[in-house]
């Protein structure tokens, strides 16, 4: 991301807030790049949203200093900042009709009214409301009043969109729909989005670049395909996806050669071994699993045995619980590329790369 | 809608007819006893009065209905100063109980915090009170020897022999004081309802906090202070307790009016004709009223 510009749009230093009774957020630095669709992902109570409200300027941070390029703005009020917020259940103004709604911002900065009509029209055509112009936002469906909370933020051109929880309120179909729509709406005006979501798929689907919170810092931050390969610490790698996690000691650091508990030898990543002590953690996700039957010759590195206990099949995959000796029940998702369908009591090896190992702290 | 391709059994039409209409009728039953209550207890005294207001006579001699028109027209001509006093009152109780209701309002629901129910109980705790002994406190506060008036004359806004009781100021005061309650009530309820986050995406959108109360917080609370300015304007100009006890009979309403004509006087069909003017009086006192303060743009 350091390489679109040398000036982040957004930069978090040593920002701490606390509130009468705990720290929200705490000792956070982010830097978060220009045209970057950047998700600050974690479960409730983890201090996204808190971050986000800095960052609009709705709270103040105990401690700490915020920049939008390059500016300080820490202490600034909501309305001095080139910043604009879709709201948790949008909180569009039910006295006024959708065009006002969206017109509000640019009334308040003294536009003049042909402009504010051109403007915000275009903006009401790009996310396809202009029927609904007259209407009042109670008389638009959620998705659609979604929607106009997006034209109301973009249409004065904010420097950085922030989004708190924006498609929390919708079903699965119109999220997922919404998702790809986000997505495209970011990268058609090209400025800075973040999204504030407690779902990792949502997440995945659309950001450039995640930071996974955690009880008010962030655990892990990059690419989603990184922080997913390597989530690097136990919560993340649950919080992202399934995975399979174990204990294991180390046998030869130069190989990455490790064993269970029972003594089963298994092959890692020796580079993903650094630091790692006498006994790690490691996962790997139930998707870089294979299954095979019992008697299979040609096997991974890696093998496991075990017995199913559980197979449903999904459709484009089957979902097998297979319980392996000395480490208990593992996840295992099949694609269904052949005809091997194994029955809940049959006996199976469970086999995978040492590159799908992940080491956890 | 669809075509409808041949008539359905006979059997079952008939008996969905009879659903149907009973359906229908369920609003109306349930309308029913409010209905009889409103025409035995309002349109027919209403009727009533308007009839009383047309006869002539007196007590002992009896009434006759004979169109007499001279009850109005002496409304509008001997009793022409009252008519405007009474209006005048109104419109400037309502005014001033506006101007304290509101911030009271806003301070007890942005504000209020934890106590907002202790500051509420304690906005109504002088309904507890008898309305009359609550008024006559009032001769209290405003006598000639009392610190108000005193005060007033110390910085000079009052000359030296000026006194307030007895004047329009002490019955406009006793009628602001009244009628507090029932202005900052509505209102409070309306600002309770304000999301805050509204207030938050208003400063998000270039909004000073005073632009944000004067384009979402005040338009979103015009609900309340309309009820509560019916709820005061309309008490307020039939009042005749406040001009009694706290004025003299130069600053008469059309209450004192009426009450004098009705107890004292006995004159049914001049105090009929009174009421039946002040009642249309209000009305469109308040429809110009509820008009400029606009209620298209309001949400319910």
């Amino acid at each position: 991301m350091d390489t679109r510009t040398d000036i982040p749009a957004v930069e978090l230093d040593g920002v701490t807030k606390e509130f009468a009774d705990f720290t929200a957020v705490y000792e956070l630095n982010l830097a978060i790049g220009e045209n970057t669709f950047f998700a600050l992902l974690g479960p409730s109570g983890c201090g996204k949203t808190t971050t986000l409200r800095m960052i609009g300027g709705f709270e103040d941070p105990t401690t700490g200093v915020i920049r939008l390029h390059g500016e300080d703005v820490t202490g600034q009020k909501p309305y001095q900042r080139p910043v604009n917020t879709v709201f948790q259940s949008y909180a569009l103004f039910p006295h006024l009709t959708i065009f006002e709604n969206v017109a509000f911002g640019l009334r308040r900065r003294g536009v003049e009214d042909a402009e504010v009509k051109r403007r915000v029209n275009e903006m009401l055509e790009l996310v396809q409301l202009t029927p609904f112009i007259k209407r009042k936002p109670k008389q638009l469906s959620g998705g659609q009043q979604q929607r106009v909370a997006l034209a109301r933020a973009l249409v004065n051109h904010p420097r950085v969109l922030l989004l708190d929880e924006p498609l929390g309120a919708l079903d699965l179909k119109l999220r997922k729909e919404m998702q790809i729509e986000l997505k495209r709406i970011q990268q058609e005006v090209g400025i800075t989005f973040i999204h504030v979501t407690h779902d990792q798929e949502e997440a995945m689907t659309m950001a450039d670049v995640i930071a996974v919170m955690h009880q008010g810092r962030i655990e892990r931050m990059g690419e989603p395909t990184e922080i997913y390969e390597d989530p690097r610490t136990a919560f993340v790698a649950g919080f992202l996806g399934a995975s399979n996690m174990m204990s294991v000691t180390v046998v030869d650091r130069g190989s990455g050669a490790v064993a269970l508990n029972g003594g089963t030898r298994l092959h890692i990543d020796p580079s993903k071994l650094d630091g790692g002590d006498g006994t790690v953690r490691v996962g790997v996700r139930p998707e870089k699993l294979r299954i095979y039957p019992i008697d299979e010759v040609s096997l991974p590195p890696n093998v496991l045995q075990g017995t199913v206990t559980d197979a449903s099949f999904i459709g484009v995959s089957t979902h097998y619980l297979v319980e392996a000796d000395h480490i208990g029940e593992i996840a295992v998702v099949a694609q269904n590329l052949d005809d091997h369908h194994h029955r809940p009591g049959d006996p199976v090896k469970v086999g995978w790369l040492p590159q799908h190992c992940f080491v956890v702290a | 809608m669809t075509v409808e391709l041949a008539p359905p059994p006979p059997g079952r039409s008939a008996a969905a007819d009879r659903a149907e209409t009973r359906r229908r009728r369920v609003p109306y039953l349930l309308l029913a006893p409010g209905l009889v209550w409103l025409f035995i207890f309002y349109v027919i005294p209403l009727f009533q009065l308007l009839r009383m207001a047309l006869t002539t006579g007196n007590l002992q001699a009896g009434y006759v209905f004979d169109w007499v028109w001279e009850n109005f027209t002496q409304v509008f001509t001997t009793y022409q100063p009252q008519l405007l006093r009474s209006l005048v009152f109104a419109l400037a109780t309502t005014m001033i109980t506006l101007l304290i209701a509101y911030p009271l309002a806003y301070a007890i629901a942005f504000r209020g915090g934890r106590y907002q129910s202790l500051f509420l109980l304690l906005l109504l705790m002088p309904l507890l009170f008898p309305f009359l002994m609550r008024t006559l406190a009032w001769r209290i506060i405003l006598a000639d020897q009392g610190v108000v008036v005193q005060t007033l004359q110390n910085i000079g806004l009052l000359p030296s022999n000026g006194r307030l009781l007895a004047t329009g100021w002490a019955v406009v005061a006793g009628l602001v004081y009244n009628f507090l309650p029932f202005m900052a009530l509505p209102i409070y309820v309306s600002l309770e309802k304000i999301d805050n986050r509204l207030i938050e995406a208003a400063n998000d959108l270039y909004s000073t906090p005073f632009t944000a109360f004067r384009k979402v917080t005040l338009p979103l609370s015009m609900p309340g202070v309309i009820s509560g300015s019916l709820l005061t304007m309309i008490p307020a100009a039939g009042d005749y307790v406040n001009v009694e006890l706290l004025g003299n009979p130069q600053q008469a309403m059309m209450g004192n009016v009426v009450q004098n004509k009705f107890l004292n006087i006995i004159d049914y069909p001049a105090a009929a004709a009174i009421s039946f003017t002040l009642m249309v009086a209000i009305v469109i006192l308040v429809l110009v009223y509820v008009r400029s303060v606009g209620t298209e743009d309001l949400v319910a």
